[in-house]
């Protein structure tokens, strides 16, 4: 999935990874990936401003640590985070339920249309309008 | 792994943390911890591309194109979150760059109008007044100042030429002390704000655009005065256009070279 399309999305993408136990930025990264299957790609680096967003907002503490030889800072969910999460997954449900719908009562139009074609053949057609309509 | 803090010629990593470091914006400890932040990342992209089998170059390539560019992990434009003093000093860098190279590219039209002069003589260089448009009293100055000659339009000729010499020196002087003030300021200013308050190559690119026009404008005109004045006058506009061309090529190989440099930083 392209960048532009996650952008909207990534504060409640990190929330969600976050409630999964503290990770610094590249674990995050990674476990987005690994949730995902590969299907969100983006900028690596775009995650670390929105981190910074949600740090500011209260939604994310963070602390320096020292994980496999390295000083790496460990961001967490703090209350208002978790809170936070929750209301937007519940938000996210509602909004993906409705399009689900949408799509896929369109889908089932356009199925059924694709049906009616086969059976409409010039010389039937003619005849049905000849007949004032009655197929 | 390069993880040394002495200058690697080549590390793309540490590349991509010089020019990180120039443009993020915030408190210094929130510079130093995404500076740290992002080091640890790419210390580990880097590492996780060695621990599968590629050169330690590649794997840094991969690193930096997965992580994206600078401006990915500063969150915002360059541009827009320099301050406007910054701006102005760039601007003022940019200015002392491309005027000074300009009036030391006009020093060097003096140089090709004084070689010109050698060759194919003064009507060359200048045209003469026509009849009726100068006194007797500007005659005489022009003979006084030039008692070899044995007419007024020749004295007239040399005196102007003369002028157009003295002018284009002067101009290569002046161009000479701008320059020189450009490599001061340059050292002085050189913060991560004002480095980075304009796009890399934004001189050069606008020394070649005002170069090659002034080269194609003189060029035009040395062309209407061999069409017009069977080459009359010739000589001055040629040695501005060659100069103004020689100055766009300059500026053009200079630019060449900061894009290049900035595409192997960028991976």
């Amino acid at each position: 999935m392209k960048a532009e399309k996650l952008k909207g999305h990534l504060d409640l993408l990190l929330l969600s990874v976050l409630s999964g136990g503290p990770g610094h930025g590249y674990e995050v990264i990674t476990r987005l990936k690994v949730r995902s299957d590969g299907a969100f790609e983006l900028p690596e680096g775009t995650v670390y401003p929105a981190l910074h967003r949600l740090e500011n907002a209260g939604l994310l503490a963070s602390a320096w640590d020292v994980v496999a030889g390295r000083r790496r800072r460990i961001y967490h969910l703090t209350l208002r985070g978790e809170a936070a999460l929750a209301e937007q997954a519940q938000q996210w449900r509602e909004f993906s339920g409705s399009m689900t719908r949408v799509i896929g009562a369109s889908r089932a139009r356009v199925n059924g249309s694709a049906r009616l074609h086969p059976g409409l053949r010039p010389a039937r057609l003619v005849a049905a309008l000849a007949a004032g309509g009655r197929a | 792994m390069s993880s040394g803090t002495a200058d690697v010629p080549g590390d793309l990593v540490e590349d991509y943390l010089d020019r990180l470091l120039v443009s993020l914006s915030g408190s210094p400890r929130q510079v130093r911890h995404t500076l740290a932040e992002v080091e640890a990342h790419l210390r580990d992209a880097v590492a996780e591309g060695i621990a599968a089998g590629l050169p330690e170059e590649t794997a840094q390539a991969q690193a930096l194109e997965r992580i994206g560019p600078v401006h990915a992990v500063t969150g915002r434009a360059a541009v827009l979150t320099r301050p406007s003093s910054a701006l102005l000093r760039r601007l003022t860098l940019t200015a002392a760059l491309v005027g000074g190279a300009g009036f030391v590219a006009i020093g060097g039209a003096g140089l090709v109008g004084r070689l010109l002069q050698a060759i194919k003589g003064n009507l060359f260089m200048t045209a003469p007044w026509p009849h009726g448009t100068y006194t007797q009293a500007g005659c005489a100055r022009w003979l006084a100042g030039y008692p070899g000659t044995r007419s007024c339009v020749t004295a007239m000729l040399a005196d102007h030429a003369f002028d157009f010499l003295l002018q284009a020196t002067a101009a290569g002087l002046l161009g000479l002390i701008a320059l020189a003030a450009y490599l001061f300021l340059r050292r002085r200013w050189r913060d991560r704000a004002t480095m980075t308050a304009l796009p890399p190559g934004t001189a050069e690119a606008l020394g070649t655009v005002m170069a090659g026009a002034a080269a194609v404008y003189f060029f035009g005109v040395v062309a209407d005065i061999e069409m017009v004045q069977h080459g009359i006058g010739a000589g001055q506009p040629l040695s501005l256009a060659i100069a103004a061309a020689g100055a766009a090529a300059v500026f053009a190989l200079a630019l060449w070279h900061t894009v290049r440099a900035a595409r192997l930083r960028s991976g």
